[in-house]
């Protein structure tokens, strides 16, 4: 028995008082467990406790040859929204703010913070956008939308954004906007590399996510792993050559009314390209406009990736007279004709049942093979083809120059072009005529530039690509040069080269640059299509290259569809013209008469 | 025994005080524990809020970065210098305008060499030091047995 004493009866409240509280806490740590805002207090916990959280590496950047930036991360922020810290007032007062911030419908963020997304387990939302009919797009803000709403929530007389969160997501950013966007490619917003440079070596610039275990509260804290970065790359593209290519041939597309172009520049001695030049353009950092020009919606882009063609490695076409230059260069590295060699030209030739005639339909007389690729003669280039080469030689020169085969350029997208040889079923004597001066068989431009830059590197023909150097935690690495074949001697290369400086002097005047002697080759190729070929469009394109003495470049020039004229020689000759001017101060090579003497004083001094 | 229950009825603040005693004592023993207990976790915690604000400030540094890194290469694209240059009464140069120089001694540029990415860090390198993760019992077991490992 207790006595009833003033002591015992003050252990006893106090006893009954110490029961109270711990029923008080008992009930709360059920209500906590099982009550209505169990989920909530489950979201809480894993959210304090460690949990497993990708972490998602910088993606590698991107770097002309000289170190100007071509593609970089730039901080964004997704919205998302705590429901459960949501007040009335601060759900109106959010929906204003970035209503007007960010000129969305207020209505539409209202909505999303109204609903009643804890009925269907969620407790954090990120707000969306309308971008279409049915579909929605996480909104983004930048760096300046975020430090305004940053202050607004450290505020107290600021609007009351409670509940309002600022989650970063990296965006890729292309600095130099749409300069080199078909080369470069782009990034979705699920950080996924498509086309070009970006999707080629996507694995690479993306780097590898890892797992790790994240403790949010202090004592949980770990100095958080960093997971194996993305590679930088360097490319060989110059930025400077690439503006002023792409400046050319934007007012050449403007001038001749034609549809699109591309230019190609290629140091032949290495294969790397120092500009890659595509109209119209693709804008890398709003490349949603321009999916939709190619039908393709940006939701499905990774769907339909293959409708979507990079032109300069994609877009095939018959090459027309610019691929004379490989049938000659075939004949002659088989000792089958020499640039002297005469030929009567009357016009016409009948190869397989089918006649072919000159572009002019006339008959030019007797000429010499040079005076065949000056003129720009069919009838003599299927002669050459048809009955001094003959079948099984021509086509083994073509594929050995990588006609029907891809060039295997650091590019995505690239398509083999299409060559019927003598093995294909439905090849024909005629295919044999035609293809002599480029019609029947289709190649990219930068498969034309590797083959005809093979006469530009005394006849070795290297793999055209655009990154100089893989920069990766442990170091850089320099890819090597890589030789496709040696199509033709250096003798052949010479010699060819030789010719189509003479050829190239009585074809057009408009491709010359005074003080250097080049060699090239002007085209003009008619579009194929199901009902034969196109009587009013044509394709202009230009190939050459110099100074003959040191190659030091190769460029391409291709016009689709110009209005103001057919002909290479007019619309496509002046281009390289143009683009050869600014390339000699650009790349620093000195005037033939400079050159020589130079050599000159050189050969003096070590006498 | 009678005797001592005796001299307890007659003097009943004895085992009072003993009681009371014993009693402090055992809290006394119980704070000093919870208190270091208290001490130990509120450093870990302060170190542990101190890493996070750490990482957050490394976070918002690189995104400065970033974000200058961006604003410095669109003003430095062909394009702005070009439209700066012609702002400042410049004209590009024409065939006829250059003149060829040889040099002596001129050094074409050197190559560029990218900067290294950020190396991969793992999580052996970079887990804190026990001190500030170890439970009060793993400490005693540590004091108790210094050759079980010390700490970093």
């Amino acid at each position: 028995m207790i006595p009833n004493s003033l002591p015992y009866r003050r252990v006893r409240v106090l006893l009954a008082f110490m029961v109270v509280i711990a029923t008080a806490m008992l009930i709360q740590l059920i209500r906590v467990q099982f009550g209505p805002y169990a989920p909530v207090f489950a979201t809480w916990v894993e959210a304090a406790n460690e949990i497993d959280n990708e972490v998602v590496p910088e993606r590698g950047l991107i770097y002309d040859r000289d170190g100007d930036l071509l593609a970089t991360n730039v901080p964004t922020y997704y919205l998302e929204i705590e429901v459960f810290q949501l007040t009335p007032t601060s759900r109106k007062q959010i929906a204003a703010v970035l209503s007007r911030a960010l000129i969305l419908p207020y209505e539409d963020l209202y909505a999303q913070l109204m609903a009643d997304w804890g009925s269907i387990g969620q407790f954090r939302i990120r707000l969306t956008r309308q971008v279409g009919v049915d579909e929605r797009w996480p909104i983004t803000i930048d760096q300046v939308a975020s430090d305004m709403l940053k202050g607004f929530l450290l505020d107290p007389e600021a609007p009351d954004l409670s509940g309002l969160k600022m989650v970063p997501a990296p965006r890729r950013e292309y600095p130099a906007g749409r300069l080199a966007g078909h080369l470069l490619g782009f990034v979705n917003q699920e950080g996924k590399g498509f086309f070009g440079l970006e999707g080629f070596y996507d694995s690479w610039l993306a780097g590898k996510p890892i797992t790790i275990e994240r403790g949010y509260i202090p004592p949980e804290a770990r100095l958080e792993p960093d997971p194996p970065a993305g590679v930088n790359l360097v490319l060989t593209i110059d930025l400077d050559i690439q503006q002023m290519v792409e400046d050319i041939l934007r007012k050449v597309l403007e001038d001749s009314s034609a549809e699109s172009g591309q230019i190609i520049v290629m140091d032949p001695k290495t294969g790397e390209i120092l500009a890659l030049a595509i109209q119209p353009s693709l804008d890398p950092n709003n490349y949603e406009p321009w999916l939709e020009t190619q039908g393709v919606e940006a939701d499905k882009v990774s769907e339909t990736e293959e409708l979507v063609i990079n032109p300069a490695v994609g877009g095939q076409f018959e090459p027309g007279s610019t691929f004379k230059v490989l049938t000659m260069a075939a004949a002659i590295d088989a000792g089958v004709v020499t640039p002297e060699d005469e030929y009567l030209d009357t016009g016409v030739i009948e190869v397989g049942g089918v006649r072919i005639r000159n572009w002019n339909g006339g008959a030019w007389g007797p000429q010499t093979m040079i005076g065949c690729m000056q003129h720009s003669l069919n009838v003599c280039l299927a002669y050459v083809a048809s009955e001094r080469l003959g079948a099984p030689l021509f086509y083994k020169y073509l594929e050995a120059f990588g006609i029907g085969r891809g060039t295997g350029i650091d590019v995505a997208g690239e398509v083999p072009g299409q060559l019927r040889t003598p093995r294909h079923p439905e090849w024909t004597e005629a295919d044999l005529g035609t293809n002599a001066f480029g019609q029947g068989v289709s190649v990219t431009p930068v498969q034309l530039l590797a083959a005809v830059g093979a006469i530009a590197n005394q006849g070795v023909m290297l793999q055209p690509h655009v990154v100089r150097a893989v920069v990766g935690p442990e170091g850089a690495y320099y890819p090597k040069p890589t030789v496709l074949g040696r199509p033709i001697s250096a003798e052949t290369a010479e010699v060819m080269t030789s010719m189509l400086s003479q050829s190239l002097d009585g074809e057009t005047t408009l491709a010359h640059v005074n003080g250097y002697e080049l060699a090239g080759k002007t085209g003009t190729a008619q579009i194929p299509t199901e009902r034969g070929y196109d009587d009013r469009w044509t394709i202009a394109s230009f190939v050459g290259w110099g100074p003959v003495v040191d190659p030091q470049f190769i460029v391409l020039v291709r016009i689709d569809k110009p209005e103001s004229s057919p002909w290479g020689s007019v619309v496509a000759a002046p281009v390289f013209r143009d683009v050869v001017e600014r390339l000699v101060a650009m790349l620093e090579i000195p005037p033939d008469h400079v050159r020589d003497q130079l050599a000159a004083a050189r050969t003096e001094e070590q006498q | 025994m009678a005797k001592h229950n005796q001299v307890r009825r007659k003097l009943p603040w004895k085992s009072q005080v003993r009681i009371t005693s014993r009693t402090i004592i055992g809290s006394l023993a119980l704070l000093i524990v919870a208190g270091l207990y208290l001490a130990v976790n509120g450093r870990v915690a302060r170190a542990g809020r101190d890493v996070l604000v750490l990482q957050n400030d490394r976070a918002e540094f690189q995104r400065q970065i970033a974000e200058l890194t961006s604003t410095l290469a669109e003003l430095t694209t062909p394009q702005h210098m070009l439209e700066r240059a012609l702002e400042l009464g410049y004209q590009p140069a024409g065939m006829g305008d250059m003149l060829y120089i040889n040099i002596d001694g001129y050094v074409a540029p050197e190559m560029f060499e990218a900067p290294l990415p950020p190396s991969s860090t793992s999580d052996h390198a970079s887990s804190l030091s026990p001190a500030y993760t170890e439970t009060l019992g793993e400490w005693l077991i540590r004091v108790v047995r210094p050759r079980g490992g010390g700490v970093q």
